[in-house]
């Protein structure tokens, strides 16, 4: 009598199962797609090939996308964990009344539209001869990234003891040193997610880049959507498995990782 | 030691103050803290005791007023320049690095050599008896032994003074009554100055050379914990330190060094420190309850009804109705009782002469 499941039970798990297919399927589609041997975006029909994923690994346009955008979302990842780790850092020592105003600034890029940001890149890169450059996309997507860091590392530092910069100032330690040898190193975990957060926002903004770049700087998802657009290459099928597949593989290592340690 | 202490302050606080806003956190306060002292700051909650330690620390800027260390100013210096050891309430231990790690921070900072920071990180250890350690995390110890790497952390670079924050109130009992021992023992053996913060009376009188009394940033007395215990000078103090009776009474006459007081319809003497008063003053005096004796009807002077009685083991604790001064609590030791009061059942109870102690009106 205790295993039986009420009807609303039942409809609750069933629903969960239909909510999660239909997040899920959208995605699962591009792996048939990118079998297909066909020439065009479809389901296999007779047979699977590879060759999708032999032109993507070979073509030096796809590739050359592929690095331009994990250079810039490297980029991106290292310079906007330094700058929000010292925003989120010096907020923190100092957490008055300013600070928390400033904190709430920072995180304002979140709430507007992607459209006007863009529209607002465009008009300042425009005058400071960014467009179509590294330098500007780069520029572009620290400043959207720098939200997701410095709330990683506010979260990471939201435990820290305030006494113990106090202590390490009675020991000797200057401002700056008890920021190196102790803030810091308790806001490593913030540091880390930031760091993974800032590398994504980068490595799939589309929006951004559509308006400040031309054709000398050419990021992967600029090029998928291009793809999309002129043609109906199945090869974008195969970029996006690729990019699911390594995107579950570094979840998994990351888990892993969270659960080896003591 | 207290007195020579008093001739060659270490640190002196000179008018020192500081105002939240409406708030006097710091009043005008001055204090000499003698070399090698162990002085304790008491006060309730908002009166003033920390806001002292950490402008003494260097993290509270004063308004006004001046430090001076051995006779230096140090009123502008920054904490860490002031190289006052500090342990806090809530032990304020590293979390990313070991216990010798802790430990030898202050020492790295100061550039001393690795045999010198090893062998010195032993002798500290070995001083709050933990040396076996020395390679444990900080969240591997419980509170008790968390302070203790505190405490040898704050002592491992021989500061000059070492300030203590509420180091016990995160304890519970037993381990702070242990700790209290451990700390007078560290400071006998170190000769430190130690400046005290605690809300606790018993911890300040336990463990005190010097106590000093802080009320709306203000001190209300300084003193050797039985003098303020004994001769508090105000009704806040008397009621702060332990637990006290308060008459009202009016000095009919003065018979050489003691008044005769009348309170509540009845005439008693009161010898001891009340020079300055004469016939016809209004008085406020205060009395322990371990200062009256009860006995069986007609052994004292003064008839009550017990109220209520609370037995608490070594002693009993009543409070007894009497018409003119209104309810009076008595502590008695039960194994000298000579009664068995019962609620509700009369008592005769009496003070000696040099019970009552006269008080000042409060500042």
């Amino acid at each position: 009598m205790m295993r039986q499941k009420t009807t609303f039970q039942l409809l609750m798990q069933t629903g969960a199962w239909v909510v999660l297919a239909f997040l899920l399927l959208p995605m699962l589609v591009v792996l048939p797609v990118s079998l297909t041997p066909n020439e065009y975006i479809s389901l296999p029909s007779d047979g699977f090939s590879l060759k999708h994923y032999q032109n993507y690994f070979t073509d030096p346009e796809w590739l050359s996308a592929t690095w331009t955008s994990i250079v810039i979302a490297l980029s991106v990842a290292v310079i906007a964990t330094v700058l929000g780790t010292a925003f989120s850092v010096g907020c923190w020592l100092l957490s008055d009344f300013w600070s928390t105003v400033a904190r709430w600034v920072l995180i304002v890029p979140i709430l507007v539209p992607p459209v006007v940001q863009a529209l607002g890149f465009y008009r300042f890169w425009v005058k400071l001869g960014l467009i179509d450059s590294m330098t500007g996309v780069i520029l572009a997507h620290t400043l959207l990234a720098l939200p997701y860091v410095s709330i990683a590392v506010f979260a990471a530092l939201a435990n820290l003891d305030r006494r113990i910069v106090q202590a390490a100032r009675s020991l000797g330690a200057s401002v700056w040193r008890t920021v190196i040898a102790v803030i810091v190193p308790a806001a490593r975990p913030g540091m880390i997610a930031g760091a993974v957060f800032a590398f994504i926002v980068s490595f799939d903004e589309i929006v951004g880049v559509l308006f400040i770049t031309v054709r000398s700087v050419q990021t992967l998802p600029k090029m998928i959507w291009q793809g999309i657009n002129e043609s109906i290459d199945p090869t974008i099928a195969a970029v996006a498995t690729v990019l699911t597949v390594v995107t579950i593989l570094i979840m998994v290592a990351v888990t892993w990782r969270w659960k080896a340690r003591p | 030691m207290t007195t020579a202490g008093r001739l060659e302050p270490v640190l002196s606080v000179r008018g020192a103050k500081k105002h939240y806003g409406e708030v006097r956190a710091l009043d005008g306060v001055d204090l000499d803290i003698g070399e090698g002292e162990f002085l304790t700051l008491l006060g309730p909650s908002g009166s003033g005791k920390t806001t002292l330690l950490m402008a003494i620390a260097g993290f509270t800027s004063l308004d006004a007023g001046a430090f001076r260390l051995r006779g230096e100013d140090i009123t502008d210096l920054p904490p860490d320049r002031r190289s006052f050891g500090m342990v806090f309430q809530g032990y304020a231990l590293f979390p990313n690095m070991t216990v010798a790690g802790n430990i030898s921070f202050p020492l790295k900072l100061r550039k001393w050599s690795k045999a010198e920071i090893d062998a010195r990180v032993r002798e500290c250890l070995e001083l709050v008896q933990m040396e076996s350690y020395a390679d444990r995390m900080p969240n591997q110890l419980s509170g008790g032994q968390q302070q203790r790497v505190a405490l040898a952390r704050a002592l491992s670079f021989k500061p000059s003074i070492l300030l203590l924050d509420e180091p016990l109130s995160a304890l519970d009992k037993k381990l702070r009554a242990d700790l209290q021992w451990e700390l007078k023992d560290l400071h006998r053996q170190l000769a430190v100055t130690f400046i005290y913060v605690t809300h606790d009376q018993d911890e300040a009188l336990s463990m005190s050379d010097r106590i000093v009394i802080l009320d709306h940033g203000q001190i209300q007395q300084i003193g050797l914990p039985d003098q303020l215990y004994n001769q508090p000078d105000t009704r806040f103090v008397a009621d702060f330190l332990g637990k006290s009776n308060f008459l009202e009474a009016k000095v009919c006459e003065r018979l050489g060094g003691a008044l005769d007081c009348e309170s509540g319809g009845e005439r008693f003497n009161v010898t001891g420190e009340s020079s300055s008063y004469n016939g016809a003053d209004r008085v406020l005096l205060a009395l322990r309850p371990e200062r009256i004796r009860i006995g069986a009807q007609g052994t004292e002077r003064f008839h009550g009804v017990v109220r209520q009685t609370s037995y608490l083991g070594e002693r009993c604790h009543l409070i007894l109705d009497h018409p003119g001064f209104g309810g009076v609590l008595v502590s008695a030791p039960t194994w000298r009782m000579t009664v068995r009061p019962e609620v509700g059942g009369e008592v005769s109870f009496g003070w000696d002469d040099d019970a009552c102690v006269v008080l000042a009106e409060d500042q």
